[in-house]
C-alpha cells in the first residue's frame, strides 16, 4: 500500500510543456510516424464525416422533404448510406492504428527504461525505493502513452469537429453560425474549470482508497492484537472517518460531473434560443429553412463532446507532461560505476586479493569504511565478524564491485580491479545473500540461473553438493516445483539451500556469503554448513559469519567495529587476546548452546513420562 | 442531499444476506431506495424534457414554414414563447438530470460507505479459528474489489439501466404519437443491437481480464528484478533479464493488442447496424412527411428522436453485463457476512445483575485448571490434555517446553480466544466460560515475543487499546519503566516517528518493549508474555528482564519460555510435552527431582564450563 500512496503523492505533480521534454516526445513517435499519420488521418476524416452528416441530412430536409423531391431524397439517403460504410472503415482505423500504436509506445517505453536500469548501479537502487521505479516502469509509461496517443486523437477530434461545425454552420447561416461560435470559449473555460475540481475530487478519493485498503490489512494481520485489547469499537470508529472522507470525495466528484454536462447543455439552450428567435425572423425572408434548423440543433447538441474532451486533455496533459519528464530523468541517469574505456576481462581472479586503504561512505561525511585495508591469499576463507552496522556488508559491497572505493584501490591478481570489465568480475564470483533472493519460476530455473548452459543433471549434480537434493526430492513435481513470487512457497531455510546451489553452478572463483542471522531447524542448518564447506573448499571465500562453527573454520578471522580492522587473526589467536573477538564469541557461545540445548530438551521430553 | 434526515453509517448486512442475489442487492438498498425511486423519477422527466425539446422544434418548424401558429399572437411574440421553451426545457432537463446524478451517487457512495464499514467491522469481530484458516490477501481482495464492482453497479447499473429504458420508452412513444409505423420501423434493428452488444462485452471482459493478468506477470517480472538487483549484477545475469522482461512485455503487447482488435471491430460494425437503422427510418419518415402524413417540422423532431432510441441501446449491453459481475461480487461478499461473530458481551457472570464494569468489578486473578482439554474441531487430535493446576493472585506460572508442545494453545484460552472443549477453568471461582470476553480481555494483557504494530506513530501505539485518553508524560513514564524512552528519544520524531515503511523499523526486542509499556498503561489483572528472546546483545537483555520484572508485580502471570533462566523464581512451573503436563512443581521440587527439568537445568550450569573448556583449548594450540 505504501506504494499506492507513494505513487499518488507523484501524481499531484504537474509540470508545462517545455520545448527539450515536448522535442523528446515527438522523438518518441519518430519511429511509429506512420502509424501516427494513419490514425491522425483517421480521426480527421471521422471528424469531418460527423459534420458532414448533418449537413446532408439538411440537404434532405430542404431539397427533399419540404422541396417533395423523392429522387433527390434517394439521392442523398444513398450519399448517407455511402458516408455510413466509409465512416465504419475510418472508426475501425484510428481505433485499431491508436490503440495499438498506445501499446506499442509503451511496450517501448517500458523496454527502455527496464533495460536501463539493468545497468544502473546499486547506489542508483539504494536512493530510490522500489515502489518508486515500478511506478516509473508501469504507470508513467502508460499515462505518456495514453497522452500521445489517445490524447491526441481526442484533441485532433474535438479540433476537427468544432471546426468543421462552425464553418458549416457559418456557410448555411453565418450570423447564427457567430452566435453558436461566441459561447465555445465560455463552454471550454466551464468543461476545463469543471475538470479540474473533478480530477482534484478523484485523486482525493484514490487516496483515501488506499488508506482504507492499508487499514484494512492492518487490522486483519493484527487480529489478534485487537481482540486482546478490546479495541474493536475504537477502530471502527477510526475507520469510519476513513470512510468519511472516501464518501466525501467521491461523493463530490460524482456530483460535480453530474452538474457539468447539464451545465453546458443550459449554456447552448440559450445559443439556441437566441437561434430560434433570430432565425425565425429571418426564416420570413427565405434566409431560413427547416433543414437550416435541424442542422443548427444538431451542430448544437453535440458540440458538447468535443468541448469535453479537450478539457479533459488540457486537464490530465500536465500530469502525463510530468510523468513524461520522470521517466526521461531516469533513462538520462548514468550508471556510477562503468567499464573504463580500456577495461578488459580479467581471465582468473584466483589470485591475491587486496584492499589498500580503502575509504568508503554512502552519505558525504558519514564515513562507513576507513582506511581499510587486507591482504588475502589464493584459497583463503575470510570470516568477517562484528556488530551490526559496522562495515562488513560494505566491504562485499566493494568487493562485488557493486560500489567502487572513494580512496584507496581493490587489487585482484596484482591489478586495480577496475581495470577489469564488471561482467568478467561478476563472473567469476558467487554469492549467496542473507536474506536469499529468488525468482517466480521452477527450483530447476532457479539453480540455473547461475550457469544458463547447464543442463539439468549438471543443475542436480550442484544441488546435492549444496545439499538442496533431499528436500527437492520430497515435491511432488521434484525440480518442476514452482517457487512462488520472491521463493515466497519455499521455507526460509529452503531458500537458503536453492541459493547455494544457485552460486555452486555457477563454479565461482570467489565464494562471498552473508550468513543468515534467523535460525532454520537443525537439520537444515546442518545441511547449508556442509553446503558452505563444499563450496568453500578451494575458493578464495569472504563469510559474513554468524554462527560459531562457520567462523571457527575460516582461516582468519576479521573483527571490523565502526569501520575499522579491530583484530584479525585466528580464532585461537584472538580467543587468547581476550579482546572484541572474545567478547563476540562468549556471547554467541551461550546463545547457541541454550538453543541448542532448547532442541535437545524437546527431543528428550518424551522419554520421562 | 441535505434535505434528506441522514441515514446511519453502519447498516448490519447480515440483513441482506440471502440465496438470491438481485434480492440481496435490493435489500442492501435499504433507506436509500427513496433516493433512488427519486432518482429514475428525476431521469423520466428529465428524458420528458428532452422529448419536449424536439416536439417544440417541431412547432419551431411548422411555424417558419407558416403553416400555423401554435400560440396566438404575432410571429415575434410566437418565436419568443419558442426560444424561451428551448431555454426553460433545458433548464429542467439539465436540473432533473443533476438531481439524478446527485441522487444516485449519495445512495451509491452512502451504500458503499457502510458496507465497507460492516466489513471491517464483521471481519475484526470474526472468531481465531476463521482468520487462521482464511488468508489476508483473500480477505482483502474481497474488500476492496469486491466492494468496488458492488458500488459499480449502484452507482452505474442501478441507474444507468433505468436511464436507457426511460429514454427508449419516452421516445418511442413520442414517435408513436406522430406515426406508429414509423416507431415500429426505427425499432427493427435493436434486438439484434442488443444482442450483439451482449455477446462482444461478454467476450471483451474475458480478453481484458487476460490483459490484466499479463500486466500483473509482468509487475511481477519488474518487482522481483529491481528487489533481487544483487543477484542480477552478482551473477551478471542482466542479459537474461531483459530477454526475460522482453517476452512478458511483448506478450502483453499481443494481449493488449488482441483485445484493442475486438474494440476496434465492434464499434464500427455497430455503428453500420446503428446508422442504417437510423436511415432507414429517415427514409420511411422522409416519404411520410412528402406524402404529408406528418409534417415537414415533424421530420427534424423524429431524426433527433431516433438518435436517443437507439444509440443508448448499445451500452444496455455493457450494463447488463456489468450487473453480472456486481452480482458475483455480491456471493463473494456474503461468504464473509455470513460468516458467525464472536459475541463479545455475552456472559451470565454479572455483578449485582448489573453488566460488570472494570473500575468496580476488576477479577482478583485466581485461576484453577481443572482437566482442561482442547481441540480445534470435533475428531482432530487433542492440542490440550487434560491439564489441572491451579494459581493464587499475583502468583506466576511458567510453561517449559518445546515448540508444539501446547504452550501458546493454554494461554489463548484465558482471553477466550479459543474455547476449551473439556473441563473447567474457574476464575476467581466462576467459570471462565461464563465471564463476556470483552471484559476478560481488559483483564488480560498479552506481551508477545515479536508484537504486531500498526503504522502509526509510536505514541499511538503505546496508548492503543489502552482504552482511555493518556497524558505525554504518562505515556513517557511506561515507556521508561519499559526501557524504551531512550531508544524512543533517538528517532527523528520521538513518540511521533511512524513505525513502519513510512518510518523506523523496530527491531523485535523494541517491538517487545513498546507492547511492555503498553501493558503498564493498561494495568491488566492478568498477564501472559512470551519470554522466548531472540538473539539480542547481553545489555538489552539485561534491560527486557527488568522490564518484565516490573511488569509482573502484583498480577497473576503466565510466561511461556523456553530456558531455565526465566522460569527459575515462578510460583509453579509445568513441563508441557504434546498437549500435557509432564512436570510440575517449583525450581526447587523440580530440581530436586529426577526428571528431565534437572537435565535441563544441569545443560545450562554447563554452558559456562564448557565455554572455558575451548578457551584453555585455544591457549593450548599456541
Amino acid at each position: 500500500m505504501p506504494d499506492e500512496i507513494l505513487e499518488l503523492e507523484e501524481e499531484e505533480h504537474t509540470s508545462p510543456l517545455t520545448a527539450p521534454t515536448f522535442k523528446r516526445i515527438v522523438g518518441l513517435l519518430r519511429p511509429h510516424w506512420k502509424w501516427m499519420a494513419g490514425f491522425l488521418a483517421a480521426i480527421i476524416l471521422t471528424a469531418a464525416q460527423d459534420a458532414i452528416f448533418t449537413y446532408v441530412n439538411k440537404l434532405m430536409i430542404d431539397e427533399g422533404i419540404v422541396a417533395k423531391n423523392v429522387p433527390v431524397l434517394l439521392k442523398y439517403a444513398a450519399i448517407y448510406g455511402g458516408m455510413q460504410l466509409l465512416q465504419a472503415a475510418f472508426v475501425f482505423s484510428f481505433i485499431y492504428l491508436a490503440a495499438v500504436l498506445g501499446e506499442r509506445i509503451q511496450y517501448d517505453l517500458r523496454k527502455a527504461l527496464f533495460n536501463h536500469l539493468q545497468d544502473l548501479s546499486l547506489s542508483y537502487y539504494s536512493q530510490n525505493a522500489v515502489g518508486r521505479l515500478m511506478a516509473r516502469v508501469t504507470s508513467d509509461t502508460g499515462r505518456v502513452s495514453s497522452l500521445m496517443t489517445w490524447g491526441l486523437l481526442d484533441v485532433t477530434w474535438a479540433v476537427v469537429s468544432i471546426l468543421m461545425s462552425t464553418i458549416f454552420m457559418l456557410v448555411i447561416n453565418w450570423r447564427l453560425g457567430l452566435i453558436v461560435f461566441s459561447i465555445i470559449p465560455i463552454l471550454i473555460v466551464i468543461a476545463v474549470s469543471f475538470r479540474k475540481k473533478i480530477l482534484v475530487e478523484f485523486r482525493n478519493s484514490r487516496r483515501a482508497n488506499s488508506k482504507i485498503t492499508g487499514e484494512y490489512n492492518q487490522n486483519i494481520q493484527g487480529v489478534r492484537v485487537v481482540k486482546a485489547l478490546g479495541r474493536e469499537d475504537e477502530n471502527l470508529k477510526e475507520f469510519s472517518q476513513l470512510t468519511d472522507n472516501m464518501y466525501r470525495a467521491s461523493y463530490r466528484a460524482a456530483w460535480l460531473s453530474a452538474l457539468f454536462l447539464p451545465t453546458v447543455q443550459i449554456v447552448s439552450a440559450f445559443a439556441l434560443g437566441a437561434i430560434v428567435w433570430y432565425g425565425g425572423m429571418q426564416a420570413q425572408i427565405g434566409l431560413f429553412t427547416v433543414g437550416a434548423i435541424h442542422a443548427f440543433v444538431s451542430y448544437l447538441t453535440f458540440m458538447i463532446w468535443p468541448v469535453q474532451d479537450l478539457a479533459r486533455v488540457y486537464a490530465e496533459m500536465q500530469h502525463s507532461i510530468a510523468s513524461a519528464e520522470r521517466i526521461f530523468k531516469l533513462l538520462d541517469t548514468e550508471p556510477e560505476i562503468r567499464n573504463r574505456p580500456e577495461a578488459f576481462p580479467a581471465e582468473t581472479m584466483r589470485g591475491e586479493i587486496e584492499f589498500d586503504h580503502v575509504d568508503f561512505y554512502y552519505e558525504d561525511r558519514k564515513p562507513v569504511l576507513t582506511d581499510f585495508t587486507l591482504k588475502v591469499k589464493p584459497g583463503e576463507t575470510i570470516a568477517l565478524v562484528g556488530p551490526t552496522g559496522g562495515g562488513k556488508t560494505t566491504i562485499v559491497n566493494l568487493l562485488c564491485r557493486f560500489y567502487e572505493p572513494k580512496a584507496g584501490v581493490i587489487r585482484i591478481n596484482g591489478r586495480d580491479y577496475s581495470d577489469y570489465t564488471l561482467q568478467s568480475i561478476h563472473s567469476h564470483i558467487g554469492i549467496v545473500l542473507q536474506t536469499p533472493h529468488l525468482f517466480s519460476g521452477s527450483i530447476r530455473e532457479n539453480i540455473r540461473y547461475g550457469r544458463l548452459e547447464a543442463s539439468n543433471e549438471d543443475v542436480e549434480a550442484a544441488a546435492k553438493i549444496a545439499g538442496a537434493h533431499e528436500f527437492i526430492e520430497t515435491f511432488e513435481k521434484k525440480y518442476e516445483q514452482e517457487v512462488g513470487e520472491g521463493g515466497n512457497l519455499l521455507s526460509v531455510g529452503q531458500k537458503q539451500l536453492v541459493s547455494l546451489a544457485r552460486a555452486v553452478l555457477a563454479r565461482p572463483e570467489i565464494f562471498i556469503m552473508d550468513e543468515a542471522t534467523s535460525s532454520v531447524d537443525t537439520l537444515t542448518e546442518a545441511l547449508i554448513q556442509r553446503g558452505m564447506e563444499a563450496l568453500m573448499a578451494g575458493r578464495t571465500s569472504f563469510i559474513i559469519a554468524h554462527r560459531l562453527s562457520t567462523i571457527r573454520r575460516a582461516d582468519r578471522i576479521v573483527v571490523i567495529e565502526e569501520g575499522r580492522v579491530a583484530e584479525t587473526g585466528t580464532h585461537a589467536e584472538l580467543l587468547r587476546n581476550r579482546g572484541h573477538y572474545y567478547r563476540l564469541y562468549t556471547q554467541q557461545f551461550k546463545f547457541e548452546k541454550e538453543q541448542a540445548y532448547g532442541v535437545a530438551v524437546a527431543e528428550a521430553l518424551p522419554v520421562i513420562k | 442531499m441535505a434535505s434528506i434526515a441522514p441515514i446511519s453509517t453502519y447498516f448490519d448486512f447480515r440483513r441482506a444476506l440471502t440465496e438470491k442475489k438481485l434480492i440481496g442487492l435490493w435489500r442492501m438498498m435499504a433507506d436509500y431506495r427513496l433516493a433512488y425511486a427519486a432518482a429514475n423519477l428525476s431521469l423520466a422527466v428529465s428524458a420528458l424534457a428532452k422529448m419536449l425539446t424536439y416536439i417544440l422544434l417541431r412547432n419551431f418548424a411548422d411555424t417558419i414554414l407558416g403553416d400555423a401558429l401554435p400560440f396566438a399572437g404575432t410571429l415575434e411574440r410566437t418565436l419568443i414563447i419558442i426560444a424561451l421553451g428551448f431555454v426553460g426545457l433545458a433548464i429542467i432537463e439539465g436540473g432533473f438530470s443533476f438531481v439524478s446524478g446527485r441522487l444516485a451517487a449519495y445512495s451509491a457512495e452512502g451504500i458503499t460507505r457502510r458496507l465497507r464499514n460492516f466489513l471491517f467491522d464483521h471481519i475484526q469481530r470474526l472468531s481465531f479459528a476463521y482468520h487462521s484458516k482464511t488468508p489476508t490477501g483473500d480477505l482483502i481482495e474481497r474488500v476492496t474489489s469486491d466492494v468496488d464492482s458492488v458500488r459499480n453497479f449502484f452507482n452505474e447499473q442501478a441507474i444507468g439501466i433505468g436511464r436507457i429504458l426511460f429514454l427508449f420508452i419516452i421516445n418511442l412513444a413520442a414517435i408513436w404519437q406522430l406515426s406508429w409505423k414509423l416507431a415500429l420501423a426505427s425499432i427493427v434493428v435493436i434486438p439484434v443491437i442488443l444482442a450483439v452488444s451482449l455477446w462482444f462485452f461478454k467476450k471483451v471482459t474475458k480478453t481484458y481480464e487476460k490483459y490484466q493478468e499479463q500486466e500483473a506477470v509482468l509487475s511481477t517480472t519488474l518487482q522481483e528484478n529491481l528487489t533481487g538487483v544483487r543477484v542480477v549484477k552478482a551473477f551478471a545475469r542482466q542479459e537474461y533479464e531483459k530477454a526475460k522482461f522482453e517476452k512478458d512485455n511483448w506478450e502483453k503487447f499481443l494481449r493488449g493488442k488482441t483485445f484493442l482488435k475486438m474494440h476496434s471491430l465492434f464499434w464500427p460494425l455497430s455503428d453500420i447496424l446503428c446508422g442504417f437503422q437510423m436511415l432507414g427510418g429517415f427514409i420511411f419518415a422522409a416519404i411520410l412527411a412528402i406524402n404529408g402524413k406528418i409534417t415537414v417540422g415533424t421530420y427534424p423532431a423524429y431524426v433527433g428522436l431516433v438518435v436517443w432510441l437507439i444509440w443508448p441501446m448499445r451500452n444496455l449491453g455493457r450494463n447488463i453485463v456489468q450487473t453480472s459481475t456486481g452480482l458475483v461480487s455480491y456471493g463473494r461478499l456474503m461468504e464473509i457476512v455470513k460468516q458467525e461473530r464472536e459475541p463479545l458481551t455475552d456472559g451470565r457472570v454479572q455483578a449485582q445483575g448489573a453488566v460488570l464494569s472494570l473500575s468496580k468489578d476488576p477479577v482478583r486473578g485466581e485461576i484453577v485448571f481443572d482437566k482442561v482439554s482442547f481441540q480445534y474441531e470435533d475428531g482432530s487430535a487433542h492440542v490440550i490434555k487434560n491439564v489441572s493446576f491451579g494459581i493464587q493472585p499475583g502468583g506466576s506460572v511458567a510453561l517449559l517446553g518445546s515448540t508444539g508442545a501446547g504452550k501458546t494453545s493454554l494461554v489463548n484460552l484465558l482471553p477466550r480466544f479459543h474455547e476449551y472443549t473439556d473441563g473447567h477453568i474457574l476464575l476467581d471461582g466462576a467459570e471462565l466460560k461464563d465471564y463476556p470476553r470483552q471484559y476478560l480481555r481488559r483483564q488480560i494483557g498479552i506481551v508477545e515475543q515479536e508484537p504486531f504494530l500498526f503504522s502509526r506513530s509510536i505514541g499511538e501505539n503505546i496508548t492503543y487499546g489502552v482504552g482511555r485518553d493518556v497524558a505525554q508524560d504518562e505515556i513517557e513514564k511506561a515507556a521508561r519503566a519499559a526501557a524504551i524512552h531512550d531508544v524512543i528519544l533517538t528517532f527523528p520524531d520521538g513518540y511521533k516517528t511512524l513505525v513502519g515503511e513510512k518510518g523506523v523499523t523496530l527491531s523485535g526486542g523494541q517491538k517487545q518493549r513498546v507492547a511492555i509499556a503498553r501493558t503498564l498503561l493498561k494495568n491488566p489483572r492478568i498477564l501472559i508474555m512470551d519470554d522466548s528472546t531472540s538473539s539480542v546483545d547481553t545489555e538489552t537483555e539485561a534491560e527486557i528482564r527488568g522490564a518484565l520484572n516490573g511488569l509482573m508485580e502484583n498480577r497473576t502471570t503466565f510466561i511461556i519460555a523456553h530456558r531455565i533462566q526465566s522460569v527459575m523464581n515462578a510460583d509453579l512451573i509445568l513441563v508441557m510435552d504434546k498437549g500435557a503436563v509432564v512436570q510440575m512443581g517449583r525450581h526447587e521440587e523440580l530440581v530436586a527431582q529426577d526428571g528431565m527439568y534437572r537435565k535441563i537445568y544441569d545443560i545450562q550450569t554447563r554452558i559456562d564450563e564448557e565455554l572455558e573448556d575451548e578457551i584453555a583449548r585455544a591457549k593450548d594450540e599456541r
